[in-house]
């Protein structure tokens, strides 16, 4: 039998085949022989070097695989790709919303990693769980494309948006996933992996409590605005009427100064997703400065400001608003004022 | 393909997504990760394909084995069938992590062989999404990190670390071309909206593409919005018919399509609880266009397009199913597409997981 070994060819990985006659075909399997016996060979190309052949595969091995090596279509031998003992060092830090009391018709959670998450494991290992410890099966929205920021360290989990709406088969069969006056777990086991491939250091779960629904727009002129004294550079805080979407605030609100130019600084969310509070980098000039708020702001329930999530017809109150920015425009005085 | 404005460069898909078929052979390839479409001159070897089934079961297996790793190391993102030569084109994601890599599969039509298709030095181009975020924009994404992430800022006399890293994304769940133009639906992670892009091809540089927000109407009484997962152009690209993720099935003619203006498609049917749209087809049958709707719960669901043009909008509660349709027994069905004008080529899961490519003849569906 031939010394097979997994070895370097140049700068890339190799199976290295020893003491294979020149002219030797080799080919390599995935699983055992036998099984992978009708299937095509693994890509690769093979490489003489010295006394040895080197099979270099055009796609590269996979930690914890079972390949087998082929000499003259005898089997030479079956190596198990070895797979690193990796410490398992990723957690969650954060499920969003941080809100207790969250609305019937809530629709998304976003899932907040240590670091780089693998794709393919949200539907098996993130789940509701009510307060008995059962699986609310269904209540999530299964869906084969993962919703991931771009460097995967952020999951976006939704509700099963077809038994939210109003009107819909599933919502008249199965009804609202979670129930107001119960209580419900968000919870991600810890058989989540990361990019490594290794699983999270433990799992981690939010509780929340089920109120009524929540079926307006997002109206920015019901939120409470604490405005700042000119000069200094205490920060702009902003109230908000209900909890709204945590990754949209990221990005939906921003302040414009008199020049018309955007008042350079760093946001945060607040506390249960109620606030936010901006602080400028400069000292705040005198004249009238504009908080600025993307019509896409949802809140939990998916109302944006433009639109409510399933809009009844009969409810003139609720048609849509142009997709248009609200701006409230608020004056930095000496003292600061409250609007 | 320099008048497709093809040049040769270098595809690099970070996150396999949807495939589709343009003009010339040309195959539009979408990248998840990088909310890019690439156009790719595939250089399709076969010959001119007649009219005869083609069948290769355990299919997963077969393009796992070509790949050097396990069938549960590989996902089979979508599928298309060349429009000449039938061979069969699969985009594929292949092992998890900082290992996952994204391949393109060629299956010959004709003996089933696998072959990965280049993407190194050959023609390309690419368009990205326009509303995905800037990685240099500065209004966007900047949040506290907990740990030693991020820059250092001096605010006043304070400094904070800050973090600034696009956190929006935009997932392509299904892709057309129509006339000159690719049509693309996808998913926000943050937003939920119902966008359709329409982006002139050949790609041009400025942002040319235009959001097309469709809305349903439910019964009569309530109107949403919702992105779209899966849809297909029929009578020769004048109409779609879209699924949404909250399942029902929408008609509306591409001519309603103006940037700018609010459009709200017809309801026609409803797939039910528990249930996503996965994939649809149109083919003729009987010299009449029909679809089928590939979905997670139910066999395929045939409809006739001449029944959709009769139908009204649902208005009545207690009719949930709209057009009359067809629920076929062909379960565990993922993926569906055009094979030649006699079958239309499924991607098929057993009840052991496994995947099998079947051909089903039109004139018996």
């Amino acid at each position: 039998m031939a010394d097979v070994t997994w070895s370097r060819c140049g700068e890339e990985d190799c199976l290295r085949v020893g003491g294979a006659a020149p002219d030797a075909e080799v080919r390599v399997r995935t699983g055992t022989a036998v099984a992978a016996g009708e299937f095509p060979p693994m890509a690769g190309r093979l490489v003489r070097d010295g006394d040895d052949a080197c099979f270099v595969p055009r796609f590269a091995f996979v930690e914890g695989t079972t390949y087998t090596v082929l000499v003259e279509g005898a089997v030479a031998a079956v190596l198990v790709r070895p797979r690193p003992d990796r410490e398992a060092t990723t957690e969650v830090l954060d499920i969003r919303p941080t809100a207790t009391d969250v609305p019937r018709n809530l629709l998304r959670f976003y899932v907040q990693f240590s670091a780089r998450m693998s794709e393919g494991y949200a539907a098996g290992h993130v789940r509701l769980v009510d307060d008995a410890g059962n699986e609310m099966v269904g209540a999530l929205l299964p869906t084969e494309h993962e919703l991931w920021d771009a460097d995967r360290h952020r999951l976006t989990v939704l509700l099963d948006p077809a038994r939210i709406k109003r009107g819909l088969v599933a919502h008249r069969e199965t009804g609202y996933s979670i129930r107001s006056g119960e209580s419900f777990r968000l919870v991600i086991d810890e058989g989540f992996c990361d990019a490594r491939s290794t699983p999270l250091r433990a799992r981690a779960e939010r509780r929340y409590a089920v109120r009524g629904d929540e079926r307006h727009r997002v109206d920015p002129f019901l939120w409470r605005v604490t405005v700042p004294a000119t000069t200094t550079v205490h920060p702009l805080d902003v109230m908000f009427d209900r909890p709204l979407d945590h990754g949209l605030l990221s990005r939906c609100l921003r302040v414009v100064g008199p020049d018309g130019r955007p008042v350079e600084g760093t946001a945060v969310v607040g506390p249960e997703e109620q606030s936010w509070r901006f602080t400028p980098r400069r000292a705040w000039a005198p004249g009238a400065h504009h908080l600025v708020v993307d019509p896409v702001l949802e809140d939990l329930a998916g109302n944006s400001v433009s639109r409510v999530f399933d809009r009844d017809l009969s409810r003139a109150e609720d048609a849509p608003a142009e997709p248009r920015p609200v701006t409230l425009t608020f004056t930095p005085e000496r003292g600061g004022a409250t609007r | 393909m320099s008048e497709y404005g093809l040049k040769v460069g270098t595809v690099t898909v970070g996150s396999a997504g949807p495939i589709t078929f343009g003009p010339a052979g040309i195959l539009f390839l979408a990248d998840n990760a990088a909310a890019k479409v690439f156009a790719v001159d595939v250089a399709d070897p076969g010959p001119q394909a007649g009219s005869e089934p083609f069948d290769v079961a355990n299919i997963d297996a077969r393009v796992a084995s070509f790949l050097g790793c396990d069938s549960d190391d590989v996902v089979i993102r979508d599928m298309a069938v060349h429009p000449t030569s039938h061979n069969v084109y699969m985009s594929v994601q292949r092992g998890r992590g900082d290992a996952a890599q994204s391949v393109l599969v060629r299956i010959d039509g004709l003996d089933g062989s696998i072959t990965d298709v280049p993407l190194v030095d050959v023609p390309v181009a690419e368009v990205a999404i326009s509303d995905a975020p800037a990685a240099d924009d500065e209004r966007l994404d900047t949040t506290l990190p907990m740990g030693a992430e991020g820059e250092l800022v001096t605010f006043g006399e304070r400094t904070l670390r800050i973090l600034r890293r696009p956190i929006r994304t935009s997932t392509i769940t299904d892709m057309a071309y129509i006339d000159g133009a690719l049509l693309v639906a996808g998913l926000s992670n943050e937003e939920f909206s119902s966008k359709l892009r329409r982006i002139p091809f050949p790609f041009r540089d400025e942002v040319t593409d235009n959001n097309l927000e469709i809305f349903h109407v439910s019964h009569g009484k309530w109107e949403t919005a919702a992105p779209i997962r899966t849809f297909v152009p029929y009578e020769g690209g004048r109409s779609i018919l879209a699924s949404y993720t909250c399942t029902p099935v929408v008609h509306f003619p591409l001519a309603d399509l103006t940037p700018g203006t609010k459009t709200v498609g017809r309801t026609v049917a409803e797939l039910g609880a528990m249930n996503q749209p996965l994939d649809m087809v149109s083919f003729v049958q009987g010299g009449e266009e029909h679809l089928l709707v590939a979905n997670s719960a139910h066999g395929l669901v045939k409809i006739a397009c001449r029944d959709i043009d009769a139908q009204t909008p649902l208005t009545e509660p207690k009719e949930p199913v709209g057009v009359p349709r067809e629920t076929e027994d062909l379960r565990g069905i993922t993926r569906l597409a055009n094979l030649n004008g006699s079958h239309v080529l499924a991607l098929q899961a057993d009840d052991d997981g496994r995947q099998h490519l079947r051909s089903l003849k039109t004139a018996s569906l």
